[in-house]
């Protein structure tokens, strides 16, 4: 059975997740986290023969390909609606700085 | 390190630290090179790859990632990376796959890149670089893999100090990547830009990618660390990954000052590989230096997973056999063709063969044409490409086609046209796109007969005795000047002749 993550794991998700979580949604989440980790355990108890070969996906089959062929694009007016924020030709976000500390 | 805490500047171990000379030590470097593949769309959905239309205008629900929406993969894009790993005599999977690699930036619609983590398109193989003195070995430098993925967004920041918005431009998104990773095999700036400009010379003969670098369709990142020498030890100083090399002259200067600095860095505070994690600097091509940008990820932060929305590509040995025999032949190859069966020099046979394919054809149309691979060489190899960086045009929009040079250049080697005449005519061709003969007939250029070159001798030396004076007083430098006045009194006289008619006349 998988352990509780520890603190520190929890925290580093969230970070990753760009999600910020208070002391008690920190250990909450841990113990969410163990029960999902739990569940997902149970296929380690099917026993497959020893040559099986990994697979990635719910689908067997392989080589959905397509030609390189132009489709016509979205036209940008509504494209654009969807962003939360624009100026008609470009989406706008919260200025992002970088480090230029040395 | 506790020498850094306590008194960084004079303990013992720095000033045995600082007894260590710069040149002892080694340069490691290790390249991923990211090309962008020449499609027409993009590598998962119909949207066009041009570059420059208006921003925002080439995007659909699959490359800004609505929910949903279905990737589905570019056929070209297989052959273009399969073709590049042949020609880099990678190992191409016969099974691959795509996983995602997730981290947040506003250029990345769908919070995840679509790449290749541990199946790969091509696996290793190698490029082997000209040696950068002639009497110098051909390095190896091995190839650790080369992967497909999908490019970014374009972020355009303000920079007015004012805090403004930065602007996102997706037209970039979802354009087919092939990154190839080098081994740390690399051991000088030099070297390094040698292996770019092979890598780009060879992507260009196979038409995989024009390697625009204006355009950002070439991208390089270096990881670069130092060997030291330090007593019984090798020391390894920390890895730094140098980001935003866009010239093969960022590459050579980023490299060299960031070797210097973590030298200097190195016996300032002693930090080894075990002892800090891997870096990321940009390199300033205004100020010519690295600053540190973060401290790298690391690999498991990207959470890489298998994409639910995409299934494996199974290549089958038949498809790589195919696109094997349509393979031309690559730089290496026709460097060695030209210095061994058409007895180039290797500095001349480079330069032919770095113009691309074009003029490497039109030089053996040529050669075989005239016969004469050397005076073909001294003619294209000057002229013509002098003529083509004038006028900032390819072999293919070149005025004089192959034949007509040919034609030019049977005359010159007949003797019927000096050089000097030659390149007149040659010139005259290019301005007006016509052939020898026409730009002959245009010149005015006619035979001159024997008699016609005695009397033009003969005048030579009735009004040049000064001249003829310093001749037979041992000067025989002097000759050139009545060569000059000959052509100017006949431009048809060929020196040659009237040199050597003058010399006998004079000795005699």
């Amino acid at each position: 059975m998988p352990e509780t993550p520890e603190q520190p794991t929890v925290n580093q998700v969230a970070k990753l997740a760009r999600i910020h979580l208070d002391e008690q949604q920190l250990t909450s989440s841990g113990e969410k986290l163990k029960q999902i980790l739990e569940f997902v355990s149970q296929l380690e108890q099917v026993e497959l023969p020893k040559d099986i070969e990994p697979f990635f996906g719910a689908i067997e089959s392989v080589n959905a390909i397509r030609e390189d062929n132009l489709q016509t694009s979205v036209p940008r007016e509504k494209i654009l609606d969807n962003a939360p924020e624009s100026d008609g030709e470009f989406y706008l976000v919260p200025p992002v700085f970088r480090n230029t500390d040395s | 390190m506790e020498d850094t805490v306590l008194n960084p500047t004079s303990s013992p171990q720095s000033n045995n630290r600082r007894a260590v000379r710069f040149d002892d030590s080694q340069i490691i470097i290790g390249l991923e090179v990211h090309v962008q593949l020449d499609t027409d769309s993009k590598l998962f959905c119909g949207c066009s790859t041009r570059f420059g239309e208006a921003a925002n205008s080439q995007t659909c629900v699959v490359c800004t990632g609505m929910p949903g929406a279905l990737p589905v993969i570019n056929e070209r894009a297989l052959e273009l990376s399969i073709r590049a790993g042949l020609s880099l005599n990678c190992q191409i999977a016969r099974s691959t796959k795509w996983d995602r690699k997730n981290y947040f930036y506003p250029d990345l619609p769908k919070g995840y890149q679509i790449s290749q983590f541990d199946q790969p398109i091509c696996g290793p193989g190698h490029l082997d670089i000209e040696p950068s003195e002639p009497t110098g070995q051909a390095r190896r430098i091995r190839i650790e893999r080369a992967h497909l993925e999908e490019d970014a967004g374009k972020s355009i920041h303000d920079e007015s100090g004012r805090r403004q918005d930065s602007k996102i431009d997706l037209n970039r998104t979802g354009t087919p990547l092939l990154e190839i990773v080098t081994q740390p095999d690399i051991r000088t700036a030099a070297e390094a830009k040698a292996f770019l400009s092979e890598l780009k010379l060879i992507l260009n003969y196979i038409d995989v990618s024009d390697c625009n670098m204006q355009q950002g369709n070439l991208r390089c990142d270096a990881n670069v660390n130092l060997h030291i020498p330090f007593g019984d030890e090798q020391i390894a100083t920390p890895i730094v990954e140098i980001k935003n090399l866009n010239s093969f002259r960022a590459v050579e200067r980023s490299i060299t000052h960031e070797a210097q600095r973590q030298f200097e860095a190195w016996q300032e505070n002693g930090l080894t590989i075990a002892d800090a994690p891997k870096q990321t600097r940009g390199w300033n091509d205004h100020t010519q230096t690295t600053t540190l940008q973060r401290e790298k990820e690391d690999s498991a932060d990207y959470r890489y997973f298998p994409d639910p929305d995409l299934i494996a590509v199974k290549i089958e040995d038949s498809q790589i056999q195919q696109i094997e025999s349509q393979l031309e032949q690559l730089p290496a190859d026709l460097r060695k063709l030209l210095a061994e069966q058409y007895n180039l020099k290797s500095a001349d046979a480079s330069v032919i063969v770095s113009q691309g394919r074009g003029v490497v054809d039109y030089f053996l149309e040529v050669a075989d044409g005239c016969e004469d691979s050397k005076i073909a060489n001294n003619w294209i190899g000057q002229e013509v490409l002098r003529q083509l960086n004038e006028s900032n045009q390819t072999i293919q929009q070149y005025p004089v086609s192959p034949q007509q040079f040919t034609d030019l250049l049977k005359l010159v080697i007949a003797g019927t046209l000096d050089q000097t005449r030659g390149k007149e005519v040659l010139n005259a061709m290019v301005a007006h796109c016509i052939s020898p003969e026409e730009a002959i007939k245009q010149l005015g250029i006619k035979p001159v007969d024997n008699s016609e070159l005695v009397t033009l001798c003969e005048k030579l030396i009735d009004e040049n005795q000064d001249v003829v004076e310093q001749i037979q007083s041992g000067n025989g430098k002097a000759i050139g000047m009545l060569i000059g006045k000959a052509r100017k009194m006949n431009p048809n006289a060929n020196p040659g002749l009237v040199k050597a008619m003058l010399a006998k006349m004079i000795s005699t």
